[in-house]
């Protein structure tokens, strides 16, 4: 299911480098002129693997892709990541080992709070722009955060994708957030409340639980109680939604559950098993198999990697993708590549097809990308189906 | 070589560099200290810095563990409690960072006192639970109080002094090592007073040391305030250091960082918790290193990282506590014992 | 106040508790025969959980002859653990000895994550899933069958040690090592079952607790409650094991019900706190009197 996977071998030659390691060690790798380098604080452990294994396959892929054909005129992009396990201070860690060893253009950034710890930073080094993992509501302010960018909506953009679709389907419904006790979790819950106010939504019941909790029995009985129409999970990856979802179908809840983008990969909706059917969420990309328009981009991502990719890894793909439009349109205007020229080439972006990522051509006038569709896990095919469509805010 | 040291006074016997040797090796030591921001990259100073701030926390554990024989599994969150408090400071206030530092130090020993009385009641395992509940209790106070941020934290701007804005490594290097050495400094000749030697006493037997007439209540709770102070001072100097202060910066696996940085560098040895908080703290990078190194030949070195450093740390926790108990100061001791007499016995 | 809401939320409790009980036994086990904290016990947990998953799913064992195999892999863990890191550090300081378990803690942790991934994962449905209603309270099915379990289990201990030629000299043993030696029991041995018996039992309670929330190589926090009720309970005591673990469930599921999740944690260690200044050995433990 995932890649990594090791044998014993590999571990003992692991072992064996490491001792090899502990003598001459050179920290300060020579520059090659003409690489443009993309850094990364990536959450390849920790409770946010699951996503940061698939954006590291999805950046190293599109730059294959990028590099392969030429780079941007001539200059290649080069990757540099280092693990976080979703901490704050070893991203900040990772952020600094990496500027002092490489002149870097471009960096992925993990988490809320790193975006915002290293925003100062980011704006006094001037050199580059970042995006990441997080769609927080906050960061999507140009004025504030003014060298960093997400490639889709933020929580709160996705919140109105989907409160919108509820208001269309059942008008005054009732609606429950549950989330995790985060700050990922936290992120859209009271701007979503106005927004649900807007739309005329009713809602009955917010739902906080603790980061890692398993057993969700109690807050399961508390959802019945609140019995709404319609359920939103944010927060989380994966645990405790599928225990969630069962209980209350069991329970004969008939609560429509949906999730926002993390909790919405294909074979994380697909672990929800009996209670997966019907689960409804918002995605701004596309999914590895959707077959739907001409999508030549997932055509090649298809022929470099023959089985399934998670949505962290389209995450990882279209941030990698826009980062390198953003560079292309700074070097064709024949200009520097400082933090502020890129980000005016990022928002010069307008009407750009993704090679059909994005379902409808996408522009970036601020900092996100607010588009997004409702997808519904159809237990047959077993797969996310469309059941909406682009909803551009 | 050197075959002996003569002492002629009391004062000599408890120097704390009893040898001219001793005392060359130091000042070399303290040279090497001072030139090596000069030639050191960033990121070299970055994982001095770090290294530092570990070692002046783990000392502070080293005389609560190591010499008085309470196990603590807070030290993380006494940290946390001088990092948010110079935060706050900080941010709301803008005080002197010196200042800031001092009040964050005075704030955990308070919190460590009360986070001690327990101690007279319970011992061993049921004291290391009463401060992992401790533990838990503040974190949950960090993260749900609007004055620390709640769940995102606090961000802060940097130390300044006189204007001068102590952000960067190499800044930050002349702030933190300073300070580090004069805790560790404070740390060993505490031991050579009444104090220190109540807390081996207490160590050794705490009912034995009651009956020779040292108050057990009283060195407990200072051993809790000191060892606190020196982790609220680690932890202020952390804030300083990365600038943002969240409720998980200071895990509970950091207290058993801290744990695991004096059993491998030598519990109750000065030089221990130095050693044990720098060999921790490098090891991750050079696991970091070799995964970099491997990833051309094996592309999922990366992936594989973490759950191997995990691994090794238990590892090296579990290696040493059973081959090698008296830890790395030990094998110094041996190293240098055998050049004593070298090259005449081998 | 909903009485009916107020039954459902204390039935949830007590069938988290029954399996933090099962867990706690498991703890209490290897601490009387051995006194030795055990500190992984919640990493042992999760390898039961993984073990399973590798049975079941890896090479395709139907659940119920899966089951029996984690217990087994358990145990014989437990025997690996106890002869190889534990004995070696027989008559050391007791913080060396439960360092040991922290570190083995985290080796486990580290491995599973190495063979298995990071992420979170679903062990194959085998739990009855019709849910089950107590007058008009409903109880989740799963949370029912592991609370019978573990009543089972832990019935099988107490009867065990009180009847029993192994329980006795496991008491004894509890009781007074020395004088168990001399009377003729396998002190050594004593420790070996402890071991075995306790790793398979935790094993067990890890698939109850994978197959109810899943599976993660960051289980192991399981632990942390566990060393709650255990510490509440008594560190030697089975009924204190009993009576925590069903305490600690019903407590959390209240906090988590009428203040909200995050509330869980802090308040069962506020009570903690609390506890040990008022019995610091807690509920039903042995105060050791000490001697010069």
């Amino acid at each position: 299911m995932t890649d990594t996977q090791l044998n014993r071998r590999q571990v003992l030659a692991g072992t064996a480098a490491l001792a090899g390691m502990a003598f001459g060690v050179s920290p300060l790798a020579a520059q090659e002129t003409g690489e443009i380098v993309l850094g990364g604080s990536i959450p390849l452990t920790g409770v946010f693997a699951f996503a940061g294994i698939g954006i590291h396959a999805g950046i190293q892929d599109y730059l294959k892709i990028l590099n392969d054909g030429g780079g941007i005129k001539g200059r290649k992009i080069k990757y540099v990541a280092e693990d976080t396990a979703y901490k704050v201070d070893a991203s900040v860690a990772a952020f600094n080992k990496i500027t002092s060893q490489e002149k870097v253009s471009l960096y992925y950034g993990d988490s809320t709070g790193f975006s915002k710890t290293i925003n100062p930073e980011l704006d006094r080094r001037g050199s580059m722009i970042m995006a990441g993992a997080s769609f927080a509501t906050e960061l999507n302010d140009p004025k504030k955060f003014p060298l960093q960018f997400m490639a889709g909506p933020d929580y709160t953009e996705m919140f109105g994708i989907l409160l919108r679709y509820i208001a269309k389907e059942k008008p005054g419904a009732r609606v429950a957030f549950v989330y995790s006790d985060t700050e990922f979790g936290r992120d859209p819950i009271v701007p979503g409340e106005a927004v649900a106010k807007e739309l005329k939504l009713n809602i009955v019941e917010k739902i906080v639980t603790p980061p890692g909790s398993v057993d969700v029995s109690t807050e399961v009985l508390k959802l019945r109680r609140a019995n709404p129409d319609f359920t939103i999970f944010h927060g989380y990856v994966l645990a405790p939604i599928p225990e969630f979802v069962a209980q209350a179908k069991q329970m004969g809840m008939k609560s429509q559950f949906m999730g926002t983008f993390w909790t919405m990969d294909n074979s994380t909706v697909q672990r929800m098993d009996a209670a997966a059917d019907g689960f409804m969420g918002v995605m701004p990309y596309r999914y590895y198999y959707d077959k739907d328009g001409s999508v030549p981009m997932l055509e090649k991502i298809r022929q470099m990697r023959p089985e399934y990719q998670s949505t962290g890894y389209m995450q990882g793909f279209v941030t990698a993708m826009l980062m390198a439009e953003a560079v292309k349109r700074t070097l064709d205007a024949g200009k520097e590549l400082t933090g502020a020229n890129l980000k005016a080439g990022l928002n010069s972006i307008k009407d750009f097809d993704t090679g059909g990522l994005f379902g409808v051509p996408i522009s970036i006038p601020g900092n996100s990308v607010p588009v997004g569709r409702i997808y519904r896990f159809d237990a047959k095919a077993k797969q996310m189906l469309p059941a909406s469509d682009w909803i551009k805010l | 070589m050197r075959i002996g040291t003569l002492k002629t006074s009391y004062g000599a016997d408890e120097a704390l560099f009893d040898s001219s040797v001793q005392r060359g090796l130091l000042v070399l030591l303290a040279l090497g200290a001072v030139a090596f921001p000069f030639v050191a990259s960033p990121y070299w100073l970055f994982l001095a810095c770090l290294c530092a701030i570990n070692v002046a926390s783990a000392t502070g554990l080293n005389l609560l563990t190591g010499y008085t024989g309470l196990v603590s599994l807070g030290q993380a969150a006494f940290m946390s409690v001088g990092a948010y408090a110079v935060a706050v400071l900080e941010i709301r206030l803008g005080t002197p960072f010196l200042l800031n530092l001092l009040i964050g130090a005075a704030l955990a020993a308070v919190i460590g006192i009360l986070v001690g009385i327990p101690s007279l009641r319970v011992k061993g395992l049921y004291l290391a639970i009463a401060t992992i509940a401790a533990s838990v209790i503040l974190h949950f106070l960090f993260s749900h109080w609007s004055l620390t941020g709640e769940a995102r934290g606090l961000s802060m701007p940097p130390a300044s002094l006189f204007g001068y804005v102590i952000d960067q490594p190499f800044t930050l290097y002349w702030l933190i090592m300073p300070v580090t050495c004069l805790m560790v400094l404070g740390a060993a000749n505490l031991l050579r007073t009444r104090i220190g030697r109540a807390f081996i006493a207490i160590r050794d037997r705490d009912i034995s040391a009651e009956v020779l007439g040292i108050p057990l209540l009283r060195y407990k709770l200072t051993s809790f305030a000191i060892s606190s102070f020196y982790a609220g001072l680690a932890g202020g100097l952390w804030a300083y250091f990365f600038r943002v202060v969240t409720p998980e910066s200071f895990p509970l696996v950091n207290s058993i960082f801290y744990l695991a940085a004096i059993i491998v560098g030598g519990m109750g040895t000065i030089l221990g918790g130095i050693l044990g908080a720098v060999f921790m703290t490098l090891v991750p990078e050079l696991l970091k290193f070799a995964a970099n190194w491997l990833t051309p030949i094996y592309p999922d070195a990366l992936a594989a990282l973490a759950p191997v450093r995990t691994i090794v740390f238990g590892g090296l926790i579990v290696g040493f506590l059973i081959f090698e108990p008296r830890g790395l100061a030990e094998i110094w001791r041996r190293v240098r014992r055998f050049f004593h007499l070298w090259p005449f016995r081998t | 106040m909903d009485m009916l809401f107020l039954a459902e939320v204390a039935l949830a409790g007590l069938g988290a508790g029954a399996l933090y009980a099962l867990t706690g036994v498991a703890f209490v086990l290897i601490y009387k025969a051995t006194r030795v904290v055990n500190l992984a016990i919640g990493e042992i947990l999760m390898l039961g959980g993984y073990a399973f998953l590798g049975f079941a799913a890896g090479l395709g064992l139907s659940p119920w002859i899966a089951l029996p195999l984690a217990i087994a892999a358990g145990g014989v863990f437990g025997w690996v653990v106890e002869r190889s890191l534990i004995r070696p550090m027989l008559g050391e300081n007791p913080i060396s000895v439960f360092m040991v378990t922290i570190g083995l803690g985290s080796i486990l942790a580290g491995a599973v994550q190495l063979a298995w991934g990071a992420d979170p994962l679903r062990l194959p449905e085998f739990l009855p899933g019709t849910p089950i209603f107590i007058g008009d309270a409903y109880l989740a099915p799963k949370v029912a069958f592991g609370f019978a379990a573990a009543a089972v289990v832990i019935g099988l201990f107490l009867a065990l040690f009180r009847f029993s030629r192994g329980g006795v000299a496991l008491k004894a043993t509890a009781a007074d090592q020395g004088a168990a030696y001399s009377v003729g029991i396998d002190v050594p041995r004593v420790f070996s079952i402890a071991w075995i018996l306790a790793c398979a039992t935790a094993a067990g309670a890890g698939v109850l607790v994978g197959a109810i929330g899943g599976i993660s190589p960051t289980m192991g926090v399981f632990g942390l409650s566990v060393l709650v009720v255990v510490i509440i309970g008594g560190l030697d005591s089975l009924a204190g094991a009993l009576v925590g673990g069903l305490l600690i469930g019903l407590v959390e599921a209240l906090a988590g019900t009428f203040l909200g999740g995050e509330f869980k944690l802090v308040v069962t260690f506020a009570l903690l706190l609390v506890l040990l200044m008022v019995r610091p050995y807690g509920l039903f433990g042995t105060h050791e009197i000490e001697r010069l």
